[in-house]
């Protein structure tokens, strides 16, 4: 049961998952309050900086680069991570992955690990699988434990447990820590998750990360975060398995001068996140002296082929498009059925996975572009949204059930029309009477009857006008003769 | 005699098929020519740019106190005095003359984690500054020490030149001379704002970050 609500294989349509957030207004609440936060830090901290887009077209060239070049510079990581020391696996699904790490654990006899906040193991949903095979995961970034121990579901890829506010963390630690005094100040909370974690930092030598970045010139591993279990577990444990996408290569060291500059201020408002930490394989005496990376595809390879699509794959998962969003504002995380929401997640999820297991995503969008205009690393969102709906247009007009659909029928029709003047004209002429019967003396249609109805129920329309301008035009030429 | 491909073959002639037509020539560029209009340099003078990075550090709750390198032991052992802690650790490479009298210390020769939990503070040098940021980079060095000792403390006292200062990241990335092979950033305290958006300093990195910055001639 633990991840089903965020497997786009078995969670329910956009519009039907978003309506559990939409009559809570409590969590509407918890949700635009955690973003109004963000998004004024983000535009006082962009505003600042004078170089904002030239940072944002490199961060896309460099990220297009890289891709466009993924097989020569994953072979580079490979080969320079393995040659100081790391271990490079390479699996081609989430179940590969899964196997490969728990394969990992078992060589390590370990039977507790402890994890940083990885989007990546979400996707595979590596937790649920690591549990049923014995493996106890104790995540250890604070939004990640709120999550795990109470059982909920992350709504947000920066800061996973937005929708949960202070009373709810404190009621999940009270019940879950046995700390019945608990108070809900959130230094309280912060102190209670840094003792519960202690122990374990000091005592559970395997750990799980993910990659923020990967650098192919010296095939070393960045990680940024702010609280230090990242650091904790980067540097105590004595295995340290990194799971990362392929496509999180960047060509070298000295790229990161852009990508951390705009990745802290577009992710969290902050000039620089906390922590940033980079190693190269194992280094002796210092840090996990057996490390190994899963370089995961899970769908990402046959993003590459076409442009429109493998802009997707630039993202650095810095969340600025959904805090931007005001389709995410108001529905929250949980209704897009994927770890990955907001519209990233509308673009990313459904080339991921098989188009049918998410193809109301590309709809859950206004395109009002807002998305596209914070990407740090400029990736038309939009532009993906609407290649998105014309395959899921392509692939539904080919079922036969579709034939009767009326939205079908009415762009049949519409197609019909527009394809010849006359036709058109004629289809003017006989709307004019059509519609005047149910347009009122004001001008306007408040109600229509069938289908129609579907419109007017929310909104009027205007009437047509008594002449068309082409009928005005010719009028006036004959007039002026 | 076809051995069935392994999974780093299919993956990478899967990327290979869907990328081909984009190189026809053959091999990938390694150095291709991307649009790098951003500001690479600093314009401010260098007392301005001083002046942000203890700014930038104070933002986030860090102390700083300044000093000529003369005064560099005195400074800490003041810095040590007052924190009221007892225990300290030290990189190995640290100058024996920082090493305050009065605390006592312990050198990182391959300390056990229990050995460095139970210390209360450390001390080590720093790499580069960036004053943009506030962010101070950690090569690890002999005299920075190993990642473990600048994360357990609870209390960290940086010692930071003045020439060490740039007002740039990119400025940092043109002062290494290959790229590390360990680095940590630090911007202020360890930092959580997962409840509700409320930043609270310190959860499990050190929760005090003093910053020693040393007015040596740059």
């Amino acid at each position: 049961m633990s991840h089903a609500q965020l497997d786009p294989v078995y969670a329910p349509p956009f519009p039907e998952g978003a309506l559990p957030v939409l009559r809570n207004p409590q969590l509407r609440k918890n949700v635009a309050h955690a973003i109004d936060v963000i998004q004024a830090k983000r535009g006082r901290l962009v505003a600042e900086k004078t170089d904002w887009q030239a940072l944002r077209t490199s961060g896309s060239a460099i990220r297009a680069h890289a891709l466009e070049n993924l097989d020569y510079y994953l072979e580079q990581f490979e080969e320079r991570c393995t040659a100081a020391g790391g271990h490079v696996h390479w699996a081609t699904d989430a179940a590969e992955a899964r196997e490969i790490i728990l394969k990992l654990l078992r060589e390590d006899n370990a039977s507790e690990v402890i994890k940083i906040k990885t989007m990546t193991s979400a996707e595979i949903q590596l937790n649920p699988y690591l549990e049923t095979a014995g493996v106890r995961v104790f995540e250890t970034d604070l939004a990640e434990i709120i999550l795990q121990l109470g059982q909920e579901e992350p709504s947000h890829i920066v800061v996973p447990a937005l929708h949960i506010n202070r009373s709810q963390v404190r009621e999940i630690f009270a019940r879950t820590m046995g700390l019945k005094s608990l108070s809900d100040d959130p230094h309280a909370l912060t102190a209670a998750a840094r003792t519960y974690l202690r122990q374990k930092f000091l005592a559970i030598p395997t750990a799980i990360s993910g990659a923020n970045f990967l650098i192919a010139e010296t095939g070393g591993v960045a990680v940024v975060e702010s609280e230090g279990n990242g650091r904790m577990c980067l540097t105590l444990p004595r295995t340290m398995i990194t799971v990362a996408g392929i496509e999180k290569v960047l060509p070298r060291y000295q790229d990161l001068e852009v990508m951390l500059q705009v990745l802290a201020r577009s992710a969290t408002g902050e000039r620089m996140n906390p922590y940033t930490s980079l190693w190269t394989g194992v280094v002796p005496g210092d840090g996990p002296q057996n490390f190994h990376v899963v370089l995961l595809d899970n769908g990402r390879s046959r993003m590459l082929r076409r442009p429109v699509e493998r802009q997707t794959l630039k993202c650095i998962r810095c969340a600025a498009c959904m805090n931007a969003c005001p389709v995410y504002r108001q529905t929250g995380g949980h209704a897009y059925g994927s770890v990955y929401p907001g519209p990233i997640g509308a673009i990313l999820t459904p080339q991921l996975m098989e188009l049918k297991h998410a193809q109301t995503l590309p709809y859950a969008s206004s395109l009002c572009g807002a998305c596209y205009e914070v990407c740090p690393v400029k990736i038309n969102i939009p532009e993906v949204l609407i290649e998105l709906r014309a395959q899921v247009t392509d692939k539904e007009r080919k079922q036969t059930l579709r034939f009767f659909d009326p939205l079908y029928l009415g762009l049949r029709m519409a197609n019909l029309l527009f394809a010849r003047a006359w036709r058109f004209h004629l289809a003017q002429q006989l709307g004019r009477i059509g519609l005047s019967l149910f347009t009122r003396k004001d001008g306007w249609i408040h109600s229509l009857p069938f289908l129609g109805a579907k419109w007017t129920q929310t909104r009027d329309l205007r009437g047509l006008p008594q002449q068309t301008f082409h009928e005005w035009w010719a009028a006036r030429e004959r007039g002026t003769k | 005699m076809s051995a069935a491909p392994t999974s780093r073959q299919r993956i990478l002639a899967s990327i290979r098929k869907a990328t081909v037509h984009l190189h026809p020539a053959g091999s990938a560029q390694e150095s291709p020519v991307l649009p790098r209009d951003y500001v690479r340099r600093g314009t401010m003078s260098r007392e301005a740019c001083l002046a942000l990075m203890i700014e930038r550090l104070r933002e986030y709750d860090a102390e700083v106190v300044e000093c000529s390198p003369d005064e560099i032991p005195a400074a800490i052992a003041a810095q040590l005095a007052k924190s009221g802690r007892k225990r300290f650790v030290a990189p190995e490479g640290l100058a024996a003359a920082w090493l305050a009298d009065g605390v006592e210390w312990k050198i990182d020769r391959g300390l056990t984690t229990e050995e460095i939990e139970e210390t209360e503070g450390v001390v080590t040098a720093a790499f580069c500054g960036v004053a943009d940021s506030g962010t101070i980079t950690l090569h690890h060095s002999a005299a920075e020490g190993r990642r473990i000792i600048s994360l357990l403390p609870d209390w960290h006292l940086c010692v930071l030149r003045a020439s060490q200062v740039v007002e740039t990241l990119p400025e940092y990335f043109d002062r290494c001379t290959g790229p590390p092979a360990l680095v940590t950033f630090i911007s202020g305290p360890s930092a959580t704002a997962d409840i509700e958006m409320t930043r609270i300093k310190g959860v499990h990195g050190p929760r005090f970050l003093h910053v020693l910055l040393v007015r040596d001639a740059s």
